[in-house]
């Protein structure tokens, strides 16, 4: 008997292993579309947006991607893609779909390609520079005869002026958030778009910076599939942002071929425009961009190691020993430490309501003792400059950025850390001392203790909490480390009245084309001082009307001494007032590169400007363009 | 007969309050959570935005989605009326995607994992405690050890052992997924027998565990009630030591089918761990990556769904015990 039912039970769990298969296996078959898309004109009827064309299973393209015609990317997506809609910001479809300062362009496209190594604008869709009208209110630039949408129609001006009327109608996030500064976009023929600041009292644009940004970082949708989108919407702002799109049409290089919960793929449109002489004059090398979707960094990690991952925008920790320790081909965009491109200062706000912290000689002192050297070191591994080689400032190491400000005239106030001795005399000379003998500091009677903030499980930006609060026992102010999760960290320091976190960790804007305007407002801008739900910058709620007639007057500059001028003086100003302080150099993305299957990946020494942001952010793409296969 | 009718409607009647209870407890403990869902979704979609009055927007726009700017109790009435259309409404992290479609995506995979592997580490794990109880000696004193010493281990850390061991080192088996990498999911021979490598390690990490537990508990009772009065009896009686061990083990298993329907009550969202560290496709790392981002409607479902399957696990239990043992029956409608 009990054999039997041992017998039995075996018989019961294999199919159930077997069987348990089946539905998962049928069902993304069944539902997932082809990568073609549907004409518009064709099925307006519909009410969901099913993929429609024929019906061809991805499977039966390729039932496994072939090694050789695929580039495996981690480090984006961490979750199922849930849409394609490039009006909507919930697409959680990160390999493809990300507009912002380096708009990711395999699927839709922007007028221009960013490149962070130089700051520059090169055009996508657009044919030639943009260009300013005298008075600096309007940009034209003129589209690429050449550039088609994936249904072979031509991209127009109209389809970039529709695509910002109903960014405005519908009030997306690109539509609130350039709302304040551009007026219209305008098609003056079918090749040439204006677009047209808001302008302030003065009849001068309200901030120019933000036209400029706009050509590259925002898509262009077509019209008629737009217009299409609004009719199966009904016109509810609501729907049409939550729609997920399966029907997009594209003007970029890849489209939609294959998603599930553990991977997405792109297959490439082999009729792209770029093709044409007037842009790439060829295709992409990959037929397939896949992602797979791993649980942690580490499992990412596990799979770079192995080769499952060619490009890989995870933090590594000791990244060099893949290749010095393992012997692994792998590589990162210089050979040698900082190993990336860095781009963004993540930063520790003081919160200056915290009793004594509005006090300079208080956050002067822990900003001086802090040890810089470790935490660059330890918490990032040494992927980040040190401050000896790139001296604190409000600019990001890029050369571009470094040349906007006059080093020397700072010098003097760019402290590198660990200088113990030079913050105890800080607090000494302002009379800040341990009168009761506990070992800690008072100021006029009660305790100097503060708490070290920053999100659970982000370990790097731990480890410099630690290394914080470690500076505050050198120098007699208690400092203690504290880390909520993330959930509830981001509800708190976001309002500008809150007492909860005296000392906390920020990131900063990285590189884009309204920096670094854009980090110095972030960093000091009175104006998001005190705020509530403020996502913008000045957590610690510092004020100084002088800074903020800089920041409003660099938009409109374009002469470059004057440019450095303010950039100096800005500089200035946040290092000797001191309300926050950069702890960490960090590129915008990471970039580590396996070299079992493709070589000739962008990196720093070769010449080709191509910057390391996965080969899909802005200019990155032209290194799709470049890849070799290591056995062709 | 009248007396089963009253058991059973005593019972049921408890069950329906359990489940009200449930229902309730399961809309207000996650909106108990400090933090504000709608402030990271706006994070995430505000990012790179200059205006402030954009930004303010936009979060107004995601809290009348999600109807947090309402009334908790009014919340509650559209909650309770989503849930009986079978709406769990959207979620906060892979908005705005419908909870129904991530829990559909993804149960099948948590449930072919740890269903067969609760099964098998139940059979295996109580056959050794059998074993232990009525060998001894050397069967006894290797298998107790071991047991004990398994059944201890953290699941994260058995998990990690074969990861590192059988993933890592000797590469017997992938590190991570469901099916292959390279694979697009497809009915073939190839994709299948990826899925069952796949398979391996999380199955054994959870399976190990669960012997280990299941042979400490059932060696307990088997010694326990080796040393009964009846087997003594019978023994002396002359009846064969196979019929008695029969009765022996029968009746030690009562207490170890409670806990096997227990296990399979929260079984969806058991699998964490071994989910999570093999990136396993399933509920576990939705329910993680839920809690993470608060995700109301996405972890009162998960949460729903666990209520359900234990309260009617525990009521058919509760239902069977009734038949199967009169005792029971009997004591509680006295």
């Amino acid at each position: 008997m009990k054999r039997k039912i041992i017998l039995l039970s075996f018989i019961v769990i294999l199919s159930l292993v077997l069987g348990a298969c089946a539905p998962q296996v049928e069902e993304p078959v069944e539902e997932e579309p082809t990568e073609e898309i549907q004409e518009p004109e064709e099925e307006e009827t519909e009410e969901e947006p099913v993929a429609a064309g024929p019906d061809i299973d991805p499977a039966e393209i390729a039932a496994s991607l072939p090694r050789e015609e695929t580039l495996y990317i981690a480090g984006l997506q961490w979750s199922a893609v849930v849409g394609w809609n490039p009006y909507s910001s919930a697409n959680n479809n990160a390999m493809g779909i990300a507009a912002g300062n380096n708009a990711r362009v395999p699927i839709f496209e922007t007028p221009y390609m960013y490149n962070m190594i130089n700051g520059e604008q090169i055009p996508l869709l657009a044919d030639g520079p943009w260009t300013w009208n005298d008075d600096m209110t309007e940009v034209t630039f003129k589209l690429k005869e050449a550039a088609m949408w994936s249904d072979g129609t031509p991209v127009t001006a109209e389809d970039v002026a529709y695509t910002w009327a109903t960014h405005v109608k519908y009030e997306t996030t690109a539509g609130v958030g350039y709302g304040e500064y551009i007026d219209t976009i305008e098609a003056v023929d079918p090749q040439t778009v204006v677009i047209k600041a808001k302008l302030d009292e003065d009849g001068n644009a309200v901030n120019p910076l933000l036209l400029k940004a706009y050509v590259s970082s925002e898509y262009v949708v077509q019209k008629a599939w737009t217009e299409m989108l609004e009719d199966r919407t009904g016109g509810d702002a609501t729907a049409l942002k939550e729609d997920t799109a399966e029907d997009f049409v594209s003007s970029g290089p890849y489209t939609k071929f294959y998603d599930d919960d553990q991977k997405v793929v792109y297959i490439r449109d082999d009729n792209y425009w770029g093709q044409d002489d007037s842009m790439w004059g060829m295709l992409p090398v990959p037929m397939y961009l896949a992602h797979t979707i791993y649980a942690d960094n580490n499992a990412g990690f596990l799979g770079l190691k192995a080769g499952e991952v060619d490009v890989s925008q995870q933090f590594n920790a000791n990244v060099q020993d893949l290749w010095l320790v393992d012997g692994l081909p792998i590589s990162t965009w210089m050979e040698e430490a900082p190993y990336g491109l860095t781009a963004s200062l993540p930063t520790a706000y003081f919160n200056l309501e915290s009793y004594g912290l509005d006090n300079i000689a208080v956050r002067k002192a822990i900003a001086y003792a802090v040890d810089y050297g470790t935490i660059i070191a330890n918490a990032m591994t040494n992927q980040s400059p040190t401050f000896d080689q790139v001296p604190r400032s409000v600019m990001n190491p890029t050369d571009g950025e470094q040349a906007l400000y006059d080093q020397e005239a700072v010098a003097d106030l760019q402290w590198v850390g660990s200088q113990i001795e030079e913050a105890n005399a800080i607090l000494d000379e302002a009379g800040i001392v341990d009168t009761d003998d506990d070992g800690w500091r008072e100021l006029d009677g009660q305790k100097l203790s503060y708490n070290a903030v920053c999100p659970n499980g982000w370990s790097d930006w731990q480890a410099a909490m630690e290394i914080v609060a470690a500076a505050g026992d050198d120098i007699g102010i208690e400092i203690t480390t504290l880390y909520p999760e993330w959930g509830v960290y981001q509800t708190v320091f976001v309002n500008g009245d809150q007492q909860e976190y005296d000392i906390f960790m920020v990131w900063s804007d990285g590189a884009g084309p309204t920096q670094p305007w854009g980090r110095v407002r972030q960093l000091m801008y009175s104006q998001f001082a005190e705020t509530q739900g403020n996502w913008n910058g000045n957590w610690g709620g510092y004020i100084n009307p002088r800074i903020d007639e800089i920041i409003n007057e660099i938009p409109s500059v374009t002469d470059q001494d004057r440019l450095v001028e303010l950039y100096t003086e800005a500089t200035e100003i946040y290092l000797t007032d001191i309300p926050s302080f950069t702890l960490m150099y960090r590129p915008d993305q990471f970039y580590t590169v396996n070299e079992s299957v493709w070589t000739s990946y962008p990196s720093a020494e070769d010449g080709r400007n191509i910057p390391p942001m996965n080969l899909l952010d802005g200019y990155s793409i032209a290194g799709l363009y470049e890849l070799e296969l290591v056995n062709p | 007969m009248k007396g089963y009718l009253k058991y059973f409607s005593g019972k049921l009647v408890w069950f329906l309050i359990t489940l009200i209870a449930a229902f309730v407890l399961n809309f207000i403990l996650p909106r108990l959570m400090p933090g504000d869902p709608v402030a990271i979704i706006t994070q995430r979609t505000v990012q790179g935005m200059t205006s402030q009055s954009g930004i303010q927007k936009v979060y107004e726009h995601y809290a009348e989605v999600f109807g947090t700017n309402k009334p908790i109790f009014e919340q509650f009435i559209i909650y309770m009326r989503n849930i009986s259309q079978g709406n769990f409404g959207r979620s906060f992290s892979q908005y705005p995607r419908p909870v129904a479609d991530i829990i559909k995506s993804s149960i099948w995979w948590t449930l072919a994992l740890q269903f067969p592997a609760i099964i098998i580490g139940w059979l295996i794990g109580n056959t050794l405690g059998a074993l232990a109880a009525y060998l001894k000696k050397g069967f006894d004193k290797v298998i107790m050890p071991i047991s004990i010493f398994v059944s201890n281990l953290p699941a994260f850390g058995m998990a990690v052992i074969l990861l590192v061991l059988f993933a890592v080192k000797a590469q017997w088996f992938p590190t991570s997924g469901g099916y292959g990498f390279d694979m697009i999911p497809n009915f073939s021979w190839d994709f299948v027998w990826s899925v069952i490598i796949h398979y391996q390690l999380p199955f054994w990490s959870i399976v190990l565990i669960t012997i280990g537990g299941q042979a400490i508990g059932m060696r307990s009772m088997a010694i326990y009630e080796l040393n009964a009065d009846y087997v003594k009896y019978s023994r002396f009686l002359g009846i064969k030591d196979r019929k008695t061990i029969g009765y022996v083990f029968r009746n030690a298993m009562l207490p170890q089918i409670t806990g096997l329907a227990l296990s399979i009550g929260t079984m969806v969202g058991g699998a964490l761990v071994a989910e999570v560290i093999f990136s396993y496709p399933g509920l576990g790392s939705t329910i993680l990556t839920g809690v993470m981002g608060q995700d109301y409607p996405l972890i009162s479902a998960v949460t729903l769904i666990i209520s359900i399957m234990v309260l009617t696990a525990t009521f058919l239990i509760e239902i069977l015990y009734g038949v199967i043992d009169p005792r029971v029956k009997a004591a509680q409608t006295e």
